[in-house]
């Protein structure tokens, strides 16, 4: 679905990286690896049409990208390596506010189990400033499951996270794919999770 | 008919946000009254001097109160990444302009609106005025939301003097200021300065998508 | 025409033309001096003070030049994608501020013989007022910015915002009745200016340009240097 072309981008005329190639068709996962700095988040950043790549194109089901985009936003989540979830409020209100603000027809049953399986639901009645720091990186993950679409690319999902959440999300990853979905995400460290293609940045 | 949805939930969001926070816009109507209080003091207590400048206070300390929150107009969504998930949920940048900018009209400046008759009556202001007095500053809050905007998009990511940010709103919000004390103390003219008013406010509604939104896109490229 | 648009040749013209600005200027400078004090008449009403024109008016006519050029260059920066738009933006706008600081004290100057105070609150010096702030609030965003890509695009939309002021400037002395005096040299008719004062007044304005050139050439070779070695 998505197939990215010789992309290169540079900032302040130095070169970020060169030449990257990439394709996602639906049931795949790809991992972007890469030391600190090497561009992981920016290449992302550029397959979202928020930086502009120098050279290169992108290619949403057969169209340039920036000719489709919001088609494409349509279909894609992203979770950055930001906390998004509003501090001030509780979880009950971020997740109502998630519920509607993406119109998501996903009712609250199904919320209930996620919470229950990302071991959150003790603390629906409290402000998200609150929580520790793998929280709330785990309830930035309930919004895959509220907005619901088909392409999810994720910043460094698996850093602080503990192992039996990295096994959790090993699950949801590989339910995503068997539901025709696909993942992309960058990781310095060796996930072990079973990837279809890898980039080294 | 989702798009209409989507505006209105995230007006939804807004509310929720501005009434978790909203000791602060409290803290601003405080600083309002307070600064009243202490131009009082220092003019002196004289009735006929107060009415004389009283309007020309209200709208000066409308002013400089409006622009203390304006930290608040982007910087918080663009920090946590909240801007960015409100673009990738189908707004262009210029439209996020938009609504943020009616935003902070409805959860910032209405509350001054609805305290301007108190200030009002502590500066012994005619009741006839006071009509003319919110016609003109519901119409020149929203052109200082747009300013607002426009200045604290600039600024996302300057991080280090914020306060050029509110000189900007005042270098520009010059004529409005003009205009709309001039209505108050010419009332025979209250038809055409509004229009001249009205006429600022569509101008400065024109160039903020594309100013705020074109700044917006460009913090965000940065980051 | 592809030096104005191209910091290499700008640089190589540049190379060639300063020399010969520099002595232009100070043989310009020298001849108006002269002139606007020996050789032209005292005015009927004014007395000997309406020499500080002769640098009034210049430097009014250049802060006001300046920041026309600055828009031009900030939207063929934002519009054409050219850099150089964005080098001139950064380099020009100290010496914009000057002018209007010129201007500003010479009037002052001017106003307090003539109108009896140093400052009124007239269409005109309020409108050059907010231009000599805008040009602070540009020079200020040039130094608290970190980024440059955004720094320079974000000046370039202030600049395009704030060039509302320039007409409002050189028309407030038709559109409202002020106490500053309407315009007496303009093209479309003719001037009210005697030729005895016109002389010196033009040999100055001349002289203004090529200090200011001289200025602006030296400016910009730094900002271009500067950007070639990453220094900001």
């Amino acid at each position: 679905m998505i197939i990215v072309k010789d992309l290169s981008v540079d900032r302040l005329d130095k070169k970020i990286f060169e030449k990257v190639n990439l394709s996602l068709t639906s049931g795949n996962i790809t991992i972007l690896k890469g030391k600190n700095g090497s561009g992981k988040t920016t290449l992302l950043k550029a397959i979202l049409n928020i930086i502009e790549p120098s050279f290169g194109s992108i290619y949403w089901k057969g169209k340039l990208l920036k000719k489709n985009l919001y088609d494409f936003y349509n279909h894609v989540t992203y979770i950055s390596d930001k906390t998004s979830s509003l501090k001030k409020l509780t979880l009950k209100d971020n997740i109502n506010i998630w519920k509607r603000f993406f119109c998501s027809n996903i009712n609250n049953s199904q919320i209930e189990t996620a919470l229950k399986t990302l071991k959150l639901e003790n603390y629906l009645n409290q402000k998200v400033g609150t929580l520790s720091l793998g929280e709330t990186k785990k309830l930035e993950f309930l919004r895959l499951i509220i907005e619901n679409k088909s392409v999810w690319i994720l910043d460094e999902p698996l850093s602080n996270l503990d192992e039996s959440s990295i096994e959790l999300m090993k699950q949801t990853f590989e339910d995503h794919c068997a539901q025709e979905g696909s993942i992309i995400f960058s990781s310095h460290q060796n996930p072990g999770i079973y990837v279809t293609e890898e980039v080294n940045l | 008919m989702k798009f209409f949805n989507k505006i209105l939930f995230f007006y939804y969001r807004e509310y929720k946000l501005n009434i978790s926070g909203f000791q602060d816009i409290l803290t601003n109507i405080i600083f309002f009254f307070v600064s009243i209080f202490i131009f009082i003091f220092s003019v002196g207590p004289n009735k006929e001097t107060i009415s004389v400048i009283g309007v020309a206070i209200v709208w000066t300390l409308l002013l400089l109160s409006s622009t203390l929150s304006l930290k608040k107009f982007y910087q918080d969504d663009f920090e946590n990444g909240n801007l960015l998930i409100i673009h990738l949920n189908g707004f262009s940048y210029g439209f996020i302009a938009i609504l943020k900018t009616f935003s902070h009209f409805l959860f910032v400046q209405i509350p001054f609106l609805l305290s301007i008759p108190i200030a009002c009556i502590l500066l012994n202001i005619e009741s006839d005025k006071l009509m003319y007095l919110l016609v003109s500053f519901g119409i020149g809050s929203l052109t200082l939301s747009c300013l607002g905007s426009i200045s604290s998009s600039m600024n996302l990511m300057n991080q280090r003097n914020f306060l050029l940010g509110s000189v900007i709103v005042m270098i520009f919000s010059v004529p409005i200021i003009i205009f709309s004390v001039g209505i108050i103390n010419m009332e025979e003219n209250f038809n055409s300065l509004i229009n001249i008013l009205f006429g600022i406010l569509l101008i400065v509604f024109a160039i903020n998508p594309w100013a705020s939104g074109l700044c917006l896109k460009l913090s965000l490229e940065n980051n | 025409m592809k030096f104005l648009v191209n910091p290499s040749k700008f640089n190589k013209i540049a190379d060639y033309v300063f020399k010969p600005l520099l002595i232009l200027s100070i043989i310009l400078f020298a001849l108006g001096l002269l002139f606007s004090f020996y050789l032209s008449p005292d005015d009927y009403q004014q007395g000997s003070t309406v020499r500080i024109m002769y640098v009034h008016v210049p430097s009014a006519w250049l802060a006001l030049l300046t920041y026309a050029i600055m828009t031009l260059y900030s939207i063929a920066g934002l519009a054409f994608r050219i850099p150089f738009g964005f080098i001139i933006n950064t380099a020009v706008a100290p010496i914009g501020a000057v002018f209007t600081l010129i201007c500003i004290i010479s009037g002052s100057l001017w106003g307090k013989p003539m109108w009896g105070t140093w400052w009124v609150w007239d269409a005109r010096l309020t409108s050059v007022a907010i231009l000599f702030i805008i040009y602070l609030i540009i020079i200020f965003m040039n130094l608290s910015f970190e980024n440059r890509i955004v720094r320079e695009k974000v000046v370039a939309i202030f600049v395009l915002v704030g060039s509302i002021n320039l007409p409002i400037v050189k028309f407030s002395v038709d559109w409202w009745n002020t106490l500053h005096q309407p315009a007496t040299i303009s093209k479309l008719s003719k001037p009210s200016i005697d030729p005895s004062m016109m002389i010196p007044l033009i040999i100055m304005t001349f002289a203004f340009i090529m200090v200011g050139l001289a200025i602006a050439i030296l400016r910009i070779k730094i900002e271009i240097i500067s950007r070639k070695s990453n220094l900001i």
